[in-house]
């Protein structure tokens, strides 16, 4: 499949990526927990995937921006715990119920692609 | 490439269209209207594949010695092509079947974090 | 890759069976939709509303279609053809450039091709025979430096035994034409003689009959006789190809020789330089050669080529190793003279063996050194063209880059853009390559007459085989990576973004991009540089060499060459001869003088005797000539003391002796030569009654050796053959004619005499030094025009794309003189720096030329120094063309295009 860009690149080579919503959906649900700065947001989908997810600040960040612009989350100007100032994202209560419509529909497709793969051969 | 029949937006899981089909044809050769229909079944109507996605990736598989490809008659006794899972396309499958396993899992460690 | 291979062969499938395919595709997409208005009609949709609803679902049938069709085709193939033909779109649009290109290219990669066919053909190719990697040449070792490759009959006649390490073992001698008998008389057919093995050796079977074997090569011949063996164009020309030319006689040298049989015409022996006709067996030497006999000559007569075939199991090494025990039995069982087996065990004679799989041929040994230096000229022009090239294309590519920005901006990549201008090159090297090998066979065969000059028989196979069209093919790929890289890096390089926004005025700051071109150009001028230098040296050398002081005039000097081998009279009788034809010579129109010589001097003969004297301690060897009174006069050899010979100066008058001046020298140092006695090797005693200037011998290059002339009248032997030596005033041509029927007249029985300008001696014998210096004056000029191109052409274009600069700064009170020097300058600096660095690499290279040079230091100062001066003058001008019309810009018309 040319020409995505690459949302999330795996840990592990010859990956097949996840298209840009997933990506959302995993920096909607990582705000959810608490707002952060778009680092912290990469940082932290690494930690909780253990590993498996590798968030690219080149499609982080213009993710971030896309979503401010369509008002699922705001940013503020704030300082790091050492003194750096940072962007800090925050879910607004569209993001919110992004959030929990495209978890509803995450849910539904893996459990659809588990019954394929399970199907009798 | 899906799509979503519930949803607007349906385009969601990319790259697991191969591995889909790749899994339909792995109980028997069929033709790429048998694949779709398949698919869209067994998924409970969840998954639709759009038809200008599933030839490309049926020919695409073809070309890179997945599936074989035949022509035989239809059901309804018309001449349709019939791919056919290679041995090649066998290992494809199962690589791509314990990957997803993987990046599934890994998706749900993060949308059950609190 | 499994599966790219898999992809490849079911894309090649798809080349060949497009329309089966097309339509499978469609009938696929079809079948779909037939069963999506099945379900849909099952779902109850009204039959008037099933097309619409089908096509909702399944999209554009025509679209999906098009994206399998574009899944199945090369991608890469495709965009070369598009490459292909934009490319030579491009080209034709532009057919200045176009034209020069295709020229440089096909010039530089024909004269390479040229020169590698000739190197293929003399140093290269294998001889055509099976499993030629067996073939061994052999060598005598006898301590010095340079091997022996002339072998006596008993030694061979030893080695020829030996099966211990070798399969075969021959021998093969291509002397003097054959005397055959034709319709018309004798005529002379270009022959070999070869031994026994010789054909075993070779394993090529004849076109028709047999071959000769060790029973021919017996003296008297087979019992049936004498046989021999002929070419295939030889049957054609006598016999018309006639099949039953087998058992049919052949009169050489007077005696019946059967043909026994053809030889195909691949065919040609171990010499790749000549073409025998006939072959005779070794033993038959002393028939043909008559009245000389190099066979009876025993061991003191060298004048065989030994070759073998190793046994299949047997390295070169371990033949090597095998011989030198081998080699002084041989010597011992071969020989009698003891004093010459002392003298071979005390310099470690023994034989060695050198590949043979190329065949032999003194000519190598001649051409190698020549050949080497002429490919590096031409390597240098290709160079020299794909640099000019490599600047034109940047300066060219410059003017393209809002094209290419814009290209690069919607979308295409870097890779293919730089495709697309390699593509570019490539079309002009492959059309230039085209051309050159066109062209290159052309050259190669003016090159091998040119150097084959006065070698009657030589022959250099050039034609162009697989390994010169590979050489031409690696030459062109080179080619189009030397000329397409650089440029379509640079142009696609750096931040294209900004040319599009820009307008095209900008000047792109970018120092390393405005470096290149400049450096490129730079390096142009000092291979140049290094070209016209060594031409200049070369040159200077050709002219020392006709200017040096021959000690002889050799203008209006004609040679003569009569063969008396064959006629009745000798002795007495036949100095009446030649005094009647030296009498008959001199009333002839335009004739100054006349007289008569044994060698021919700078012909390539030489003969040297030992003299010895009470002051010479012990023997001295002295360059020998036999000639007629009047000698000196004729040939303007000044006569320093005493008198001329005379006729009457026959033997029992004394020996007489004259001496040149550096003879005397060596003889009677610090002494008055005349009247006094010096002792030959054969004890006889000569009177000494002249000395004579100096006059070169034995080559131009070599300095006049100390020479010695004895009369005719006093020769020892009875049947000599004279050249008669003749100055005139005037014409060549009437001579030429009176001496024929003088001849016939004189003498009926001989041959007609061969008649040759002593200038035509001189050219021949220095004829590689001339060749090399007149391809370097060529070759140099080339380099100047292309260069002058390369200068001109980067510049003007440069200076097109600052037209609205220019016309500003001459708006704004710029004079035309400081545009011409602003403009000027730009090529100024490149030519400076190019001919200094030209100039360090030409004095670094000059060591390799050194050898080729006569008389002339390779740093000869004032080549150098005009070199250096042509090519500025040369740059100047090239350079001062784009000022000048830069200068004449009009700055209203300039800013108004803005």
């Amino acid at each position: 499949m040319p020409a995505k860009p690459d949302a999330l690149s795996q840990n592990d080579s010859n990956s097949s990526e996840l298209v840009q919503g997933t990506l959302e959906m995993l920096i909607l649900k990582t705000l959810a927990l608490e707002p952060m700065h778009g680092y912290g947001v990469a940082l932290r989908i690494e930690q909780i995937s253990h590993g498996v997810f590798r968030v690219n600040p080149g499609s982080l960040l213009p993710a971030l921006s896309r979503m401010e612009r369509a008002g699922s989350v705001k940013s503020e100007w704030h300082a790091t715990e050492n003194n750096r100032r940072a962007k800090y994202y925050q879910l607004t209560a569209k993001g919110h119920k992004s959030l929990a419509r495209e978890t509803e529909q995450w849910q539904r497709q893996t459990a659809a692609i588990a019954r394929i793969l399970e199907a009798q051969l | 490439m899906f799509r979503d029949e519930t949803t607007e937006t349906g385009e969601l899981i990319q790259g697991t269209l191969e591995m889909l089909i790749l899994r339909a044809l792995a109980r028997g050769s069929m033709h790429g209207y048998g694949v779709a229909e398949w698919i869209h079944q067994t998924s409970q109507q969840v998954l639709k594949v759009e038809e200008g996605a599933l030839y490309p990736a049926l020919h695409r598989l073809e070309l890179r010695g997945m599936l074989s490809a035949h022509w035989g008659m239809s059901d309804n006794n018309r001449r349709a092509k019939f791919y056919q899972l290679t041995t090649e396309g066998k290992k494809r499958l199962s690589a791509e079947s314990q990957r997803w396993a993987r990046l599934s899992a890994a998706v749900a460690f993060v949308m059950q974090a609190s | 890759m499994d599966s790219g291979l898999h992809a490849f062969s079911l894309r090649i499938k798809m080349l060949f069976h497009k329309r089966r395919m097309d339509r499978e595709m469609a009938e696929e997409l079809e079948f779909h939709q037939t069963m999506l208005r099945e379900k849909l009609a099952g779902q109850g949709v009204p039959k008037s509303e099933l097309n619409k609803a089908a096509r909702q679902t399944f999209g554009d049938a025509g679209r999906w279609h098009e994206r399998l069709r574009e899944l199945w085709q090369f991608r890469g193939l495709e965009n070369l053809l598009r490459d292909i033909s934009f490319s030579a779109r491009l080209l034709r649009k532009s057919p200045g450039f176009t034209t020069v290109a295709l020229l440089t290219l096909a010039i530089g990669i024909g004269a390479n091709t040229a020169i590698f066919s000739l190197i293929n053909g003399l140093l290269l190719r294998p001889l055509p025979v099976p499993h030629a990697e067996q073939l061994v040449v052999l060598q005598i070792q006898e301590g010095d430096p340079e091997p022996g490759y002339n072998f006596s009959s008993p030694l061979f006649r030893g080695l020829e035994r030996q099966h211990t390490i070798f399969s075969n073992v021959f021998a093969y001698f291509e002397g003097a034409p054959l005397q055959v008998r034709g319709r018309t008389g004798n005529q002379e057919v270009h022959g070999a003689m070869v031994s026994g093995q010789f054909f075993q050796a070779l394993q090529t079977p004849p076109l028709l009959g047999r071959y000769l074997t060790p029973a021919d090569d017996q003296t008297g011949g087979n019992p049936e006789g004498l046989a021999a063996v002929i070419s295939e164009s030889f049957w054609q020309r006598w016999f018309n190809r006639n099949p039953d030319v087998v058992g049919r006689k052949l009169i050489i040298a007077n005696v019946p020789f059967t043909v026994v049989g053809v030889m195909p015409k691949r065919f040609f022996g171990v010499d790749p330089t000549q073409r025998p006709e006939i072959y005779v067996p070794l033993s038959t030497e002393p028939i043909l050669d008559a009245p000389f006999n190099m066979t009876g000559g025993g061991i003191h007569a060298n004048w065989l080529k030994v070759m073998a075939r190793l046994k299949p199991e047997v390295s070169l090494q371990q033949a090597n190793a095998a011989l030198i025990p081998l080699s002084m039995p041989v010597v011992r069982e071969q020989v009698s003279d003891a004093d010459w087996i002392a003298n071979a065990e005390q310099t470690h004679f023994h034989f060695a063996a050198v590949s043979g799989a190329t065949g032999f041929t003194y000519l190598r040994a001649l051409f190698r050194k020549p050949l080497v230096a002429m490919f590096a000229m031409c390597g240098g022009i290709l160079l020299l063209a794909c640099l000019n090239l490599a600047s034109l294309l940047m300066a060219r590519s410059a003017a393209r880059e809002r094209e290419l920005a814009t290209r690069l901006a919607l979308g295409a990549t870097r890779r293919r853009l730089i495709q697309q201008l390699l593509v570019e090159s490539l079309l002009l090297a492959f059309v230039g390559t085209t051309a050159g090998l066109a062209v290159s066979p052309l050259v190669s065969q003016s090159l091998t007459t040119m150097m084959l000059r006065g070698y009657f028989t030589g022959y250099i196979d050039t034609s162009i085989d697989m390994r010169v069209f590979l050489f031409a093919a690696a030459t062109s790929l080179l080619a189009t990576l030397l000329i397409g890289l650089v440029p379509a890096l640079q142009a696609t390089a750096g931040n294209l973004y900004d040319h599009v926004k820009n307008d095209r005025h900008s000047r792109p700051t970018n120092v390393r991009q405005r470096m290149i071109p400049r450096i490129l150009m730079a390096s142009e001028v000092a291979l140049a540089m290094v070209l016209v230098a060594g031409a200049g040296l070369l040159a200077t050398s050709l002219v020392r060499l006709y200017r040096t002081g021959l000690g002889f005039d050799p203008k209006g000097l004609i040679n003569i060459s009569f063969n008396m081998d064959k006629q009745p009279v000798e002795g007495a009788a036949l100095m009446q001869l030649y005094k009647a034809l030296a009498n008959g010579l001199r009333h002839l129109p335009g004739v100054r003088s006349v007289s008569w010589e044994q060698v021919q001097p700078l012909a390539g003969m030489t003969e040297t005797r030992d003299y010895q004297t009470s002051f010479s301690k012990g023997d001295r060897e002295v360059y020998f000539n036999t000639v007629a009174p009047e000698y000196f006069e004729t040939m303007c050899i000044p006569l320093l003391a005493g008198r001329d010979f005379r006729w009457t100066d026959t033997k029992a008058q004394g020996k007489k002796i004259i001496l040149n001046r550096a003879a005397a020298k060596l003889l009677f140092p610090g002494q008055n030569a005349i009247g006094q006695h010096l002792l030959a090797g054969d004890k006889v005693s000569y009177e000494v009654i002249a000395v004579v200037g100096d006059a070169h011998y034995s080559s131009i290059q070599r300095a006049a050796p100390a020479g010695a002339y004895v009369p005719i009248p006093q020769s020892e032997w009875k049947k000599m053959s004279y050249t008669a030596v003749v100055r005139i005033d005037g014409p060549i041509a009437p001579l030429a004619a009176a001496a024929q029927s003088l001849t016939a007249r004189l003498a009926p029985t001989i041959p007609p005499p061969v008649m040759t300008t002593m200038d035509s001696v001189i050219n021949d014998s220095i004829s590689s030094q001339r060749m090399m210096a007149l391809l370097s004056l060529f070759f140099a000029g080339c380099a100047l025009l292309i260069t002058a191109i390369g200068l001109y052409g980067t510049l003007a274009y440069a200076t097109a794309r600052r037209t609205s600069e220019i016309g500003i700064r001459m708006a704004l009170g710029a004079k035309r003189a400081q545009v011409i020097a602003m403009v000027f300058r730009q090529n100024a600096w490149v030519a400076i720096a190019g001919c200094i660095s030209g100039l360090i690499a030409a004095v670094l290279a000059s060591r390799a030329m050194a050898s080729f040079l006569f008389e002339t230091s390779p740093h000869d100062p004032w080549v150098l120094f005009v070199s250096v001066a042509v090519l500025l003058m040369i740059a100047s001008c090239a350079s001062l063309l784009p000022a000048i019309q830069a200068a004449r810009i009009d700055p209203i018309l300039a800013i108004r295009c803005e």
